[in-house]
């Protein structure tokens, strides 16, 4: 996504929203619950349609772009995923080659090897032929990942990607998104409840920008150091935090940010 | 099940040749007995040019075939409509009749049981009101705000026991002796009058329907994923959804128009080929085709068998398809389901 700049005006879950997001860059949109975040991620997906404003995609402006097109520049991992009917997981990572799969036709030998790439990427090739209702929390998320993956788009879209993952999980996900942000330049857009991913990525040497949402808006604030401040927590979670850091041998400085208390109601400020 | 999935072609051959094999044993099933010997006259007959025994020739070409070509493409029709319904709906109890055609139709065919002394209006009227019933539910589904799948079913739902009390009505003010035995007997479902001019008119759109959905049947996956998931993954859900709405209703209205409600095959035989074949809508279209094909070609073979006065099918489906199921369910332990 090159100089893409959104703009939003929706009156119930936010107005007035100016993002732009740069191509290769970690964009972390954070925020409490129930603020917006998934709706915001639904307009940019085309899903819901913005009553004002414009959405423009590499450059180009896309008020009337086919679900097709779409799909072609952004994939999608859900935050939530019901599982209905049991398909392998070789069945439902070859649902990420639709775009490329005309009406009538489904999908060929060329993207079955696709998918037994990227499942040898994850080191995962023995989940190929399981039933995917059987899989854990965590692996269910990992195949969506690698679902999106399998779609081939500049820009994946993610929403809490690690929402129920234990901790190896999450690492596990967040280190995979690392490698390949670097290696292939992905833009990486992802709602999250979690601040300290922001400094992950940043740990790791990968441009983040954080954004706050909150208060039918979006407040770019720029990179973690400079947005995820115990201030700006303060404000828009009403919490009180420490920001942590340290450094380590071989891996520089590491910053994280530990939540203390909830502040109380009365003391909370407005942006 | 394990061995279905390391023999796949092998079970895809056996599936495709079921129904084959079992239509032409049924030519040779019936109350009037028929051997090779009078297939192989036939065949002597239609290739010399030579007549041949008129009511051997008349059992075999004019009451036997036509029964097993519609059987075929009755059942075929309603399990593929079944499983694209199931998909679509990512509901595993949803039916061919789940927006109300069925209801629909057998309102139609009521009416025109009452209404005119001839029986040929009873098809384009169960056809017409088959499909009236759909449009119906869709428009209780624009009712809201979206078009949201349980919208739909919903709509389905109250579309289909409105015509169920309006099927009620006309048989309360149906003629006892003679109109009403008609119309139960039309709604329990039969293939008893099939005849080749049927078979053509209401083949069109049950073989339109059922190639409509064998097309767009690996984009049932995409959609089994969620509106939303299967947007983002490039699918016009919409269209998906009202393309494939559109084939499975013409070819279970078509399938209902000869040969009246036959329940179950579109519930039930779609489950069957899910336990044996997995929930892949790519293997499980065609194989839901042939294996409700095969289901109701031997089903009336039973009927024709069972007794002088046939059984109607929809008794026969359900007593014979409960015990098969129950079977399956025991040997998969729904595994693949």
């Amino acid at each position: 996504m090159k100089n893409a700049a959104f703009s939003f005006g929706r009156i119930p879950v936010f107005r007035q929203v100016n993002l732009k997001i740069a191509r290769g860059e970690v964009f972390c949109l954070l925020g409490p619950n129930g603020c917006g975040k998934t709706t915001l991620i639904d307009c940019m997906l085309g899903i819901h349609t913005l009553d004002k404003g414009r959405l423009c995609l590499m450059g180009q402006s896309r008020t009337r772009h086919s679900p097709k097109e779409t799909a072609r520049v952004m994939a999608y991992v859900p935050q939530k995923h019901d599982r209905h009917f049991s398909f392998s997981v070789l069945d439902l990572l070859l649902l990420g080659r639709t775009p490329y799969t005309a009406f009538y036709a489904s999908p060929g030998k060329p993207d079955i090897e696709k998918a037994e790439k990227i499942l040898e990427l994850f080191g995962l090739s023995h989940l190929m032929h399981r039933d995917y209702t059987r899989l854990s929390g965590g692996e269910t998320q990992l195949v969506m990942i690698m679902r999106a993956l399998i779609q081939e788009t500049p820009v994946i879209v993610m929403d809490e990607p690690t929402s129920h993952l234990d901790f190896r999980h999450e690492l596990i996900v967040l280190e995979t998104l690392a490698r390949l942000i670097r290696e292939r330049r992905i833009t990486l857009v992802m709602a999250t409840h979690f601040p300290n991913h922001a400094f992950y990525f940043e740990n790791a040497g990968i441009p983040v920008n954080v954004a706050f949402m909150g208060h039918q808006t979006v407040v770019p604030s720029g990179s973690p150091s400079r947005a995820l401040t115990e201030e700006n927590l303060a404000r828009f979670y009403q919490i009180e935090t420490v920001v942590m850091t340290r450094t380590l041998a071989g891996k520089g400085r590491i910053k994280q940010i530990i939540p203390i208390k909830t502040l109380d109601r009365e003391t909370e400020g407005r942006p | 099940m394990r061995s279905f999935r390391r023999h796949r072609t092998l079970w895809y051959g056996l599936i495709a040749a079921l129904p084959l094999v079992l239509g032409v044993c049924s030519v040779f099933l019936g109350r009037y007995p028929v051997s090779v010997r009078d297939i192989g006259a036939l065949a002597a007959a239609a290739w010399t040019g030579q007549g041949m025994d008129p009511t051997h020739f008349s059992v075999i070409v004019h009451v036997r075939l036509p029964r097993i070509i519609l059987g075929a493409l009755v059942g075929g029709s309603l399990a593929v409509s079944g499983a694209a319904f199931q998909g679509l709906f990512r509901n595993p109890l949803v039916s061919s009749g789940m927006l109300g055609v069925s209801s629909g139709a057998g309102f139609g065919a009521a009416l025109a049981l009452i209404l005119f002394d001839r029986y040929m209006y009873v098809y384009p009227f169960a056809f017409g009101f088959g499909l009236l019933a759909v449009l119906l539910c869709f428009f209780i589904g624009r009712l809201t705000a979206s078009t949201q799948a349980i919208t739909l079913v919903l709509g389905g739902v109250i579309v289909g026991s409105i015509f169920s009390a309006l099927i009620s009505l006309l048989k309360y003010l149906a003629d006892p002796y003679d109109e009403l035995p008609a119309i139960v007997f039309w709604l329990m479902g039969s293939l008893s009058r099939a005849e080749y001019d049927h078979i053509l008119t209401a083949g069109v759109p049950m073989v339109m329907g059922s190639v409509g959905l064998m097309i767009i049947r690996w984009r049932l996956n995409v959609l089994a994923m969620g509106d939303r998931e299967a947007h983002s993954l490039g699918l016009n859900v919409t269209a998906n959804r009202i393309f494939i709405i559109v084939c499975a209703t013409l070819a279970t209205a078509g399938a209902v128009c000869v040969s009246g409600v036959i329940g179950w095959v579109g519930l039930v035989v779609p489950h069957m080929g899910r336990m044996i074949i997995g929930n892949d809508n790519k293997a499980l279209i065609p194989v839901a085709f042939c294996m409700g094909a095969a289901f109701l070609i031997l089903v009336d073979d039973i009927s024709r068998l069972i007794s002088t006065s046939e059984m109607p099918l929809g008794i026969l489906t359900s007593l014979l398809g409960g015990p098969f199921f129950i079977y399956l369910l025991r040997r998969t332990r729904g595994r693949e389901w």
